[in-house]
């Protein structure tokens, strides 16, 4: 009957291009992906099919116990060379899959820390020649713009892609609005001139007197005090007409703050600093989201990255897009906000979909500062 | 035989007792947390220590940490400064595993190889009354075997365990299901070992003093130094090391520096240790390092500084008094210029550059 309203047969297509009841469709052809990313201090390896995580294993759940009772004895962050293997090996015994079944290998080769994303590639540059497999290079960020979608091995949250979406990525060395208009295609709204958002927290815990993690020691003593902002710290660049970040000046208000109180002022006062400060860094990214949502007239939002496991922030930010009549999707699973190879997996599975193999392997190289323009198709 | 005793509000009290009576004559006991069930032993006593050990196929040398029964008791087996003291008052009881210099009153084997001890004070009333009627450290190692997840249910637990293991517990006090708590933030509170450099230990044939009023005023005389020092050294590897604490205007120094060769849109590397850029097309790269979160010296060691010690090449290090050994191989291979700089009020700092 469309064809009689070519109009609207077109509106229709376009509109069925959209909605992605993809899971069955990608299970029949859906590729056995290992996947690994080293972008930074994770060693981490995935198994996917499709969107589901048939294993992923990453050094840290070991490394936490490193000093904590651990396996390997050594204490090192980044030392991938030294753990590529056994993370490999321990990804496929875990999905029951040997390297021959493999069908292609995905490698994060950015942004990231040159010397390791260097092991994450040169491990999938041999693979590759060793099951004569084809390699997909992935950009670490477009990994976390997809791991609200990321499934575990039963096929579960069944949440399905949504276009265009806007997401919010913030983590300890990344904070970036990105309006995700299709599969693939990415375009940067806004990101951070100085600190990530994560690093602002982590760097205010640090000068509290507090340990690493910072994010949730501050999200603790916030809760302590209900979240009062009593400091009113500025918020930089929040009246700015873009959807930049910075919170480099946030860090030095706060620095300021501190060095007019006493010890004893500040040890009496740790709650309502680590509270303000969480606000202020938290109110910015609300309110830039909200802005991008108003002016892109796009009422889905994904939120990525480790700061996105806050509670606070999720609370605000839903409450904030729910009122905005938007729908709002964060990773399913813990560990899918921290780096890891399982997102990684699943932009791949997209990009074998798309047939964006690496065509010569000599041509992959690290590119520490990688854009998520560079990636977008 | 292991004994199972079921732990409820009016049974508290008789449940402590009989874990008291074990963990005194060296026992194991499962016992229910504000997280997951744990595994108790005497935290001072070696063969309790040990069995904990082999039940956990743990290698020896991994720490292991203990529970407290409140803040000042934890000064009995870590030493804790003023500034960590009110830290830990905040977060107290709380699922967080604090780790802190051990004064090694608790078995050796439950420190880390840096002999530090992980305490923990958790928010659940039985394991504080234990510890305070114990008067002794207990171990507060989660319920599983090494590298598994940990256990919320008794039943879980026992499926996974194999006879011979069963045959080390003495005593399950089991409290049915816990709410499904993730396992304890553990938090570091030491100090970084890594050995930092004063200006004093190094020796400059000169020195340069300049004043800053803004980030503006710091990122100019980023650029005016480094057009002075391409002057100087030309094409010879350079080390700008530059010290100063946070919030003090070492990011916008870098930026200055970056300027000059016309490299934009610098951001923080501290999370990645790392960026490099490229420098106008050529093949020499600009290098922005930031070591503030390296903890340990051996980190060096997969980072592969030292390789970009080549001619062309620009590179500024943060936090570059954390270098330490490191700064001698720098010296030998680079030109290296040391600034400082210091917060003196919010619109003034000084600069001290060191050639």
């Amino acid at each position: 009957m469309f064809e009689r309203i070519p109009e609207l047969a077109q509106k229709f297509r376009l509109l069925r291009s959209r909605v992605y009841t993809s899971t069955n469709t990608l299970m029949k052809k859906a590729k056995t992906i290992l996947a690994i990313d080293t972008s930074c201090d994770e060693t981490s390896v995935a198994v996917v099919r499709g969107r589901c995580v048939l294993s992923h294993v990453e050094y840290s759940q070991i490394a936490m116990h490193v000093k904590w009772g651990g396996v390997v004895p050594s204490i090192a962050r980044r030392a991938h060379e030294e753990r590529i293997d056994w993370v490999v090996q321990k990804a496929l015994t875990k999905a029951r899959l040997d390297l021959q079944s493999i069908d292609c290998i995905a490698v994060t080769y950015g942004p990231g820390l040159a010397i390791a994303l260097e092991v994450g590639i040169k491990k999938a540059k041999e693979i590759s020649q060793s099951i004569k497999k084809p390699i997909i290079a992935v950009n670490h960020m477009e990994g976390h713009l997809y791991s609200p979608f990321v499934q575990n091995s039963k096929g579960n949250p069944k949440t399905d892609f949504k276009f265009p979406s806007i997401g919010l990525l913030v983590s300890g060395g990344h904070t970036e609005l990105v309006l995700f208009k299709d599969h693939l295609v990415y375009e940067i709204l806004g990101e951070t001139r100085d600190d990530a958002a994560g690093e602002a927290l982590d760097k205010a815990a640090r000068m509290l007197g507090f340990g690493y993690p910072g994010g949730p020691v501050l999200e603790r003593l916030a809760s302590q005090v209900n979240n009062q902002d009593m400091y009113r710290f500025p918020r930089p660049m929040i009246g700015s007409n873009d959807f930049e970040f910075s919170f480099s000046g946030l860090k030095t208000a706060l620095l300021y703050k501190l060095k007019e109180m006493t010890e004893e002022e500040k040890n009496k006062e740790l709650q309502n600093l680590a509270s303000s400060f969480q606000e202020a860094v938290f109110q910015t990214l609300m309110k830039k989201t909200k802005k991008a949502m108003m002016q892109t007239g796009v009422n889905h939002v994904l939120v990525g990255g480790g700061v996105a496991v806050n509670k606070r922030l999720k609370t605000t930010m839903r409450a904030m897009v729910t009122a905005q009549g938007g729908s709002i999707f964060f990773p399913s699973f813990k560990y899918l906000n921290f780096d890891n190879a399982a997102m990684i997996g699943i932009v791949a599975t997209i990009r074998a979909e798309h047939g964006l193999y690496v065509k010569d392997d000599d041509t992959i190289d690290r590119e520490p500062r990688l854009s998520l323009l560079q990636s977008s198709i | 035989m292991t004994r199972t005793i079921t732990l409820s509000t009016q049974s508290i009290k008789q449940v402590i007792n009989e874990v008291l009576q074990v963990l005194s004559s060296g026992g194991l006991v499962i016992f229910p947390s504000d997280t997951v069930y744990g595994l108790l032993v005497d935290a001072t006593n070696e063969e309790a220590v040990k069995k904990l050990i082999e039940f956990k196929n743990r290698p020896p040398g991994k720490a292991i940490s203990v529970f407290v029964a409140d803040l000042n008791s934890c000064k009995k087996y870590v030493s804790i400064n003023q500034k960590q003291s009110a830290v830990l008052s905040k977060l107290l009881p709380g699922p967080f595993t604090m780790v802190l210099p051990s004064i090694h009153t608790v078995q050796k084997l439950l420190e880390s190889e840096k002999g530090t001890l992980g305490v923990r004070v958790p928010d659940f009333q039985p394991v504080l009354q234990l510890a305070s009627s114990f008067g002794k450290p207990i171990t507060a190692t989660s319920a599983n075997l090494g590298g598994s997840s940990p256990h919320y249910s008794i039943d879980s637990f026992i499926h996974q365990i194999s006879q011979a293991k069963k045959d080390l517990i003495d005593l399950i006090v089991d409290a049915g299901k816990l709410p499904r708590n993730k396992p304890s933030t553990v938090l570091d509170l030491t100090e970084s070992t890594v050995k930092t450099l004063r200006s004093g230990d190094i020796s400059f044939e000169k020195s340069n003093v300049y004043q800053s009023h803004s980030a503006q005023e710091t990122q100019n005389i980023g650029r005016e130094l480094m057009q002075g020092l391409t002057k100087k050294y030309g094409q010879k590897p350079l080390v700008i090391v530059l010290k100063g604490d946070l919030g003090a205007g070492k990011t916008e120094m870098t930026r200055g520096i970056a300027d000059y060769f016309e490299i934009e849109k610098i951001i923080s590397p501290t999370f990645v240790v790392y960026y490099e850029y490229a420098i106008c097309d050529s093949k020499s790269k600009f290098v922005h390092v930031d070591l503030y979160n390296i903890q340990e010296e051996v980190e060096f060691v997969h980072l592969g500084l030292s390789d970009y010690l080549k001619p062309g090449n620009v590179m500024v290090v943060e936090w570059g008094e954390k270098l330490g050994k490191l700064y001698a191989e720098f010296q030998k291979k680079a030109e290296v210029v040391f600034v400082e700089i210091m917060y003196e009020r919010e619109t003034r700092r000084k600069i001290i550059v060191n050639y």
